[in-house]
């Protein structure tokens, strides 16, 4: 037995069953069923790691049908890791060869085509089109901006990367995007398990990036944001050489001059932001500079923040456990009266603004854009 | 089970809530306790219709039912001991009335009780028995356990607040008890029956419960002291001068530092007890109520003192204990939580001697208390996998409960009996009031079939 299986042997026996867990995951919270929480899942783990039950559909379900928030994570009193536990049984899971259909399907598609949706590199530029200018591609660059996958491929999410260079160009950073050249950063591939794939894309984007010289990347996806600061590093065994900085880490100094916006806002942290990397005060802080802007929180924020629903590769694992989460949170942001719905991250910007629900209308904003907005005054 | 079994609970409660793989049956062979038995089946229903052809038909064909809510219960209470139908109630969770006017609510079992107390907060309302769980148990496992939880001292347990219900008999009849008000001596009282019947006479489907006024302040201490002693003490002074705080818990040095490992709060980890002391109500009374326990507890030698200045504050110092159950696996991965509850006074002869006993059996057994009702939480810690450590737990366990009845005591202030306390019922009750509670048993549940092999041996 390996170490890593030892420490996970004697990390499932820690699970004392309190059910927890049962607080804040959104999956249990839209269904009420105790293989969706972690717990059941953790004590089907046990139960296949002492030969009582097989690996069957039902365990693989078990093991990859899930959010990844990592609510249950930082809820768990014992300190259980659950998302790494969870990790392991998926890589597990795939050295056994019996990954999901459908990430396989995904796992393919962007190991042959390098983008999520399965499109030719090219189409990764068409965010770039409809600009006043044309924001630099090639050449020795200090700051590389990484538009990732949902920003680049998603017309919804089309916002987010035109606002972001537009302040780049306003305060005449030396950037430059990659382009078609720019793949997926790997984060759906690592997260499920399959890490070889994950490699290929690492390798392929830290190229670009010394390519170019830059000694800075920006993201305004916190998915990437974690590809490029924690999986990179354990992925290729160094790290990338090259400073990583969300935007709204970002936008904390860049000095940009801010007009006022009279909105009453909420802000949903984003499960990769939040919890997974701890940045919970930028984005607040950067929201209480803008005169005008009231910020009321919603109720499961920070550190208790419910997942948008668009975590976990949900949206093709289980459509419509995706849309129950997404219609519970947007429930909940309506709840407070505020106008809009301000979030740091294109999927979910992308996903929340996707509810299905005639009762809720209310804008998703990121707060690239409304940084923008508050800048150009528009 | 038959397959005719199954295919006719799936046309009560509808595919979607039907759960019959091995997996599912892992999933709901445990609760927060020890012991885990799988059932042969899952069934979830939403309507008390559901649950009365659930009922009648396991009647029918003689199949044990188990009723579940969260299933994070302390005693076993919803683990299916001998096989057979487990009964969700998670999805009947809807909020029926809320009479605002009249302090009243109507709820689903399912429902959580902090969901509820989140719903009837808006309106100033809130509802008291606030179990150490209560972001995830639910109202239903509340009835049926009769649960606690730290403001019980001055507000009284779940029994206290419930009005009426609605329950599926073992047989399928659907009965009301009570009603909706708030004085109702027509009849013998059958909800209180009901109440704490650990879901062996009937399975309840509607909670008719009563709800208080937000108290218009509170004020949150924290007392530490250099001995479990002192603090046990000062628990009795407190009441002695007139105070009733709505809360009064107490917690010694391994559970302090368990707490303090998970949620950091600046818990001091070299003190020996601590209490955590709340008082509300009027906001003109709060202040010469924190003097008096403070003078109280200097008397006592407490060490640390402080009052509690912000709602963050609050909320971290509450999260510290309403978790320390879970943080206890930090120590040792398993654990057997005891409830034994004795009169205040004494309280600090209670905790001296489950110090004296994890001495003999070389055990941590961490104190936890609900102080000011003399309930005592002690946490037994060991490791499940070694069978010599289960058999000093067995005998550790075995002496709190009997030291627990010398002291005019019980076995179970606030979880039940359930599988994990079974054995231990006749050294508190006498044989004719076991039989009486037998012969109840069988008036309500003939067969056997409901929750069979819970609190009688």
């Amino acid at each position: 037995m390996t170490d890593q299986t030892l420490k996970l042997e004697e990390a499932l026996y820690r699970c004392n069953k309190c059910g927890f867990c049962q607080a804040t995951c959104p999956f249990y919270q839209s269904t009420q069923e105790e293989w969706t929480v972690a717990r059941g899942r953790l004590r089907l783990m046990k139960a296949v790691m002492e030969d009582a039950l097989p690996v069957s559909d039902r365990y693989i379900r078990g093991i990859f049908q899930c959010f990844t928030c990592g609510a249950c994570s930082a809820t768990c009193p014992s300190g259980l890791q659950v998302d790494e536990m969870l990790l392991e049984g998926r890589r597990d899971t795939v050295l056994k060869g019996l990954l999901p259909e459908s990430l396989a399907r995904l796992g393919q598609t962007i190991t042959t085509t390098g983008n999520l949706t399965g499109e030719a590199s090219d189409v990764r530029l068409s965010w770039a089109q409809n600009l006043e200018f044309t924001p630099p591609q090639r050449g020795n660059h200090e700051v590389i901006y990484f538009a990732g996958c949902v920003s680049s491929l998603y017309p919804q999410a089309y916002g987010l990367p035109q606002s972001m260079v537009r302040l780049l160009e306003r305060t005449e950073v030396d950037y430059a995007i990659l382009g078609g050249d720019e793949v997926c950063c790997g984060y759906p591939l690592f997260i499920s398990g399959q890490e070889d794939e994950a490699r290929e894309m690492a390798k392929a984007n830290v190229g670009q990036v010394r390519e170019a010289g830059a000694t800075r990347l920006i993201v305004t996806c916190p998915s990437c944001y974690r590809a490029w600061r924690e999986f990179y590093p354990q992925l290729l065994g160094e790290d990338p050489g090259v400073e990583v900085v969300h935007a709204t880490q970002w936008l904390m100094d860049a000095g940009l001059s801010l007009k006022p916006l009279e909105k009453k806002v909420t802000y949903h942290d984003p499960c990769d932001l939040g919890r997974g990397s701890g940045i919970y005060d930028p984005p607040r802080e950067f929201l209480s500079r803008i005169e005008g802007l009231e910020l009321v929180e919603m109720p499961y924020a920070r550190a208790e923040a419910m997942c948008c629903g668009g975590g976990g590769n949900m949206e093709s694992l289980d459509p419509p456990a995706s849309q129950s989460v997404i219609q519970m949170r947007m429930k909940q942001a309506s709840g407070t009266g505020a106008d809009w719905v301000v979030t740091a991250c294109p999927q979910c910007k992308r996903t929340l603004a996707s509810a299905r629900a005639k009762d809720i209308c209310m804008p998703v904003v990121d707060i690239v854009q409304l940084a923008w907005r508050s800048v150009s005054g528009t | 089970m038959k397959t005719s079994v199954i295919q006719k609970l799936e046309s009560i409660v509808g595919t979607e809530n039907l759960l019959t793989a091995k997996e599912d049956c892992f999933l709901y062979s445990y609760d927060a306790s020890f012991p885990e038995f799988q059932p042969d089946v899952v069934v979830l229903p939403r309507t008390t219709e559901a649950v009365s052809g659930v009922m009648a038909l396991a009647s029918e064909e003689r199949v044990p039912v188990v009723p579940r809510g969260a299933g994070t219960g302390l005693s076993g209470g919803s683990v299916p001991a001998q096989g057979g139908i487990v009964l969700s109630l998670t999805k009947m969770n809807r909020i029926l009335d809320l009479d605002a006017d009249n302090l009243v609510s109507q709820v689903e079992p399912g429902l959580v009780n902090a969901h509820l107390q989140a719903a009837v907060a808006p309106y100033g309302l809130f509802f008291p028995p606030d179990p150490a769980s209560m972001k995830v148990c639910t109202l239903g496992g509340n009835v049926v356990e009769d649960a606690g939880g730290p403001k019980c001292f001055k507000y009284g347990v779940t029994k206290n607040y419930i009005l009426g219900l609605e329950v599926v008999l073992p047989e399928g009849e659907v009965i009301d008890t009570g009603g909706c008000v708030i004085k109702n001596t027509t009849g013998y009282d059958l909800t209180r029956l009901f109440i704490g019947s650990e879901g062996t006479l009937g399975v309840v489907t509607k909670i008719i419960l009563r709800l208080l006024p937000v108290p218009e302040g509170k004020r949150t201490m924290l007392a530490l002291f250099d001995s479990l002693n002192a603090a046990s003490r000062a628990v009795g002074a407190i009441v002695g001068v007139g105070i009733i705080p709505s809360a009064l818990e107490m917690m010694d040095n391994l559970l302090i530092r368990a707490a303090e490992d998970f949620v950091h709060v600046g818990l001091p980890t070299d003190a020996a007890a601590m209490l955590l002391i709340e008082v509300d109500g009027a906001e003109a009374g709060l202040d010469p109520q924190v003097k008096a326990i403070e003078q109280v507890c200097r008397e006592a030698g407490v060490r640390d003192w402080k009052v509690a200045t912000s709602a963050s504050e609050v909320d971290s110092l509450w999260l510290a204990r309403r978790t320390v159950i879970g943080a206890a696996g930090r120590v040792r991965p398993s654990l057997v939580l005891q409830d034994v509850t004795v009169p205040r006074n004494l309280l600090p002869d209670m905790v001296a001697r489950v110090v004296e006993i994890s001495e003999k059996y070389d055990l941590p057994i961490g104190v936890l208390a609900h102080a000011g009702d003399g309930n005592l939480h002690p946490l037994i810690l060991f490791d499940g996998r070694n069978a010599e450590e289960m058999k000093r737990v067995k005998d550790a366990e075995k002496e709190i409960f009997a030291t627990a009845l010398e002291l005019d005591g019980t076995l179970t202030g606030e979880h039940g009996v359930g599988l994990t306390k079974m054995k231990y019922l006749s050294w508190q009750l006498k044989p004719r009031e076991v039989e009486i509670n037998r012969e109840l048993k069988a008036l309500f549940d003939p067969q056997n079939i409901l929750n069979p092999g819970k609190i009688f041996a």
